[in-house]
């Protein structure tokens, strides 16, 4: 019998040019990585690592495409799909600065979202009375009033209500690979931590996560089976959690100075 | 004076001109009405080397009348309670009963109400209406408050021309709500909706207009607002070959309002023209203006909105006139003409004006999320215009946001 365990996501040689021309500037440069269902990854980097690039290469932003290496998720092609088409292969990202949607409430929105990705997997579109049911109990879990899901997506949001509803739309969408993106910037210790439950609820081994952040605190919640010091384009050292407590007392000057 | 006069007076007319005189022709003599076409002759059909006509040009858009064949596939339900009054194209038609408090008088000359007759289309239609075989002229007289909305549906499918007028006169402390469906369906029309509010009046006006690709149509409507009254204006345009929807608004006593908002959605081939002048003649009067438009390649939207504020009678003046648009392809045209004439000095006037594309970074926040990119799209130009239509009449609010989705959907 061969036990035979698939990699979620990975990154061979990944590479990406960020701008246009003359201006254009590699960000990625050989980065590989693979992360397996059921772990949470961080990567942790000083500014200017590639950190966001990483995200945006991942969910297709344009003006972020890759320009050489794969990333395959459960063997798939991702760069090769759409943002919307990864999105409805399980691709969840959380923003570093998520952005505002005048005029259309949360609640519309994260309906059409899972109905949209449910549509394009060949699944009935959730009911109303379900999706409703859903919502308050997400909510409940991550103090999110009835209120706020009645307003605009993120506008008039404090960065801490913004950050609550990133989580809130993973929780609703249950992806099968979640990037959070800086998900700690901008939240007070207590928002910090309904955050983190949050995520540590949405654990399960057919999920996998990569936890972007510039800080360790936020993995002292969220416990990472593997950390990943991201540097100049490229992964350049993976340890255990304990790499990032190294990280914080050491400084990313340390760790660089080591390998580089 | 003689038809050969009146042909006289156009310096170069076009084939349409010359149709437009024969129509003339036809109906009895009328001091009035010849006032009235005599100024539309001064001009001929309005055109582009005419400042107030240059984005918009009637001489051009209907350079012979034909029946338009193309029918907007837009149409607004007609609530359950609501007095039905029809234009075919020729006459009114009128409901059996009326509600206590609603006078409807048939006419066959119209007295003014306000300046629209200065406006070449509107001065056309006031030319040509008062045909004594056939009721195009009404008078509405409210003296109570109306629950039932009145249903204004012109329809003028297999007419070459068509021209129609109504006015509404509010007593003080009455209401009247009118909802409006212009349906088009003549090669060339105008029309004149006129309201005047006396003391403490209201009124509300909710406009649905979507014409055929080979129409040219105007519809023309002057407010004059006495104290305290207040008037409330929601339209939706979807435009024509060339149409044009004007409103004159003039405060004539203190402390009265009007909202004006106005959403404006033309498809390829088509285009809508919202412009407005509101003369601010009494002191503390307070306007809003919300404009919004969404435009696909090769759809044209023009906005001409002006505020005169004089010295001596508008002060405590509070205005604002916002205009946004969205160009949603390369190839999409938007004209913009805001214009704040204020010659008070104790006054609170403002305005806005911006056009730009859809915001991409929401775009693609979005689709991460899921929503494919034309449904992206679409939801955010819906999101964007939907604020300007939140004052329309209840009953059919849902169904100008639908025509307004509808239309979204089939450009996304």
């Amino acid at each position: 019998m061969t036990l035979y365990i698939r990699g979620m996501l990975k990154l061979d040689d990944l590479s990406a040019r960020v701008g246009e021309g003359d201006e254009a500037k590699t960000i990625l440069n050989g980065l590989s990585l693979e992360v397996p269902a059921g772990e949470v990854h961080a990567i942790m980097g000083p500014n200017g690592a590639g950190k966001s690039t990483l995200s945006y290469v991942l969910t297709g932003r344009e003006g972020y495409e890759a320009s050489a290496g794969s990333a395959m998720l459960e063997g798939e092609d991702l760069l090769a799909m759409e943002p919307e088409e990864r999105a409805a292969k399980g691709v969840f990202l959380s923003f570093q600065y998520p952005v505002e949607i005048p005029g259309v409430p949360v609640m519309t929105f994260v309906r059409a979202a899972m109905n949209a990705q449910r549509k394009a997997r060949g699944e009935d579109e959730i009911s109303a009375p379900d999706f409703i049911k859903k919502a308050r109990e997400v909510g409940a879990k991550l103090k999110i009033d009835a209120d706020m899901l009645k307003r605009p997506v993120n506008v008039g949001f404090s960065g801490g209500e913004k950050k609550r509803l990133e989580i809130f739309q993973m929780m609703m969408i249950e992806p099968r690979f979640a990037i959070l993106d800086e998900t700690d910037s901008g939240l007070d210790i207590d928002a910090l931590k309904t955050v983190a439950d949050g995520v540590n609820a949405l654990r399960s081994p057919d999920r996998a996560m990569l936890v972007i952040t510039h800080y360790q605190r936020l993995l002292d919640h969220i416990r990472p089976d593997k950390v990943h010091v991201l540097a100049k384009g490229r992964i350049i050292k993976t340890g255990g959690p304990e790499l990032a407590e190294q990280l914080e007392s050491e400084g990313y000057d340390g760790i660089l100075g080591e390998v580089l | 004076m003689t038809l050969e006069d009146v042909r006289n007076q156009f310096t170069d007319p076009t084939p349409a001109d010359l149709q437009l005189i024969a129509r003339y022709g036809e109906l009895p003599d009328d001091a009035r009405r010849a006032r009235a076409f005599e100024a539309f002759a001064k001009s001929g059909l309005p055109n582009r080397r005419m400042e107030q006509w240059k984005w918009t040009d009637f001489r051009a858009g209907a350079s012979s009348l034909e029946t338009s064949s193309g029918k907007a596939n837009v149409e607004l339900p007609l609530p359950d309670n609501a007095l039905l009054l029809r234009f075919d194209g020729k006459r009114w038609h009128l409901p059996e009963k009326l509600p206590t408090g609603l006078n409807v008088f048939e006419k066959t000359e119209a007295q003014a109400l306000g300046n629209a007759e200065e406006l070449p289309m509107a001065a056309l239609a006031a030319g040509l209406t008062g045909h004594p075989k056939s009721i195009d002229i009404l008078q509405v007289e409210v003296t109570a408050s109306i629950e039932q909305p009145v249903f204004l549906d012109f329809d003028f499918a297999g007419r070459e021309m068509a021209f129609a007028r109504i006015a509404f006169v509010v007593r003080p402390q009455a209401r009247i709500d009118v909802i409006e469906q212009h349906r088009g369906g003549a090669g060339l029309s105008s029309t004149i909706i006129e309201f005047g509010l006396q003391k403490g009046a209201q009124a509300s006006r909710t406009l649905l207009q979507a014409g055929g690709k080979e129409e040219a149509t105007a519809v023309t409507a002057a407010i004059s607002l006495e104290e305290n009254a207040r008037f409330k204006q929601t339209a939706l345009g979807f435009g024509a070959k060339v149409a044009r929807i004007e409103t004159r608004v003039s405060y004539n006593g203190p402390n009265a309002t009007a909202s004006l908002n106005a959403a404006y959605l033309p498809a390829p081939g088509y285009h809508v023209d919202f412009t407005s002048n509101v003369w601010h003649g009494a002191e503390s009067c307070t306007t809003r203006q919300l404009t919004k438009g969404a435009v696909p390649d090769g759809g044209r939207g023009v906005f001409q909105g002006k505020f005169h504020v004089p010295r001596t009678v508008g002060q405590h003046t509070d205005a604002d006139m916002q205009h946004k648009a969205l160009l949603l392809e390369d190839g999409a045209e938007v004209f913009a003409k805001p214009e704040l004439e204020i010659y008070a000095d104790d006054v609170e006037c403002a305005h806005g004006n911006t056009s730009g594309q859809l915001d991409e970074t929401a775009l693609f926040y979005m689709r991460q999320r899921g929503i494919p990119k034309a449904e992206a799209r679409a939801l955010l130009t819906e999101a964007f215009i939907v604020e300007a239509l939140a004052t329309a009449h209840d009953a059919v609010k849902d169904a100008l946001n639908e025509a307004s989705r509808n239309f979204l959907r089939r450009e996304g």
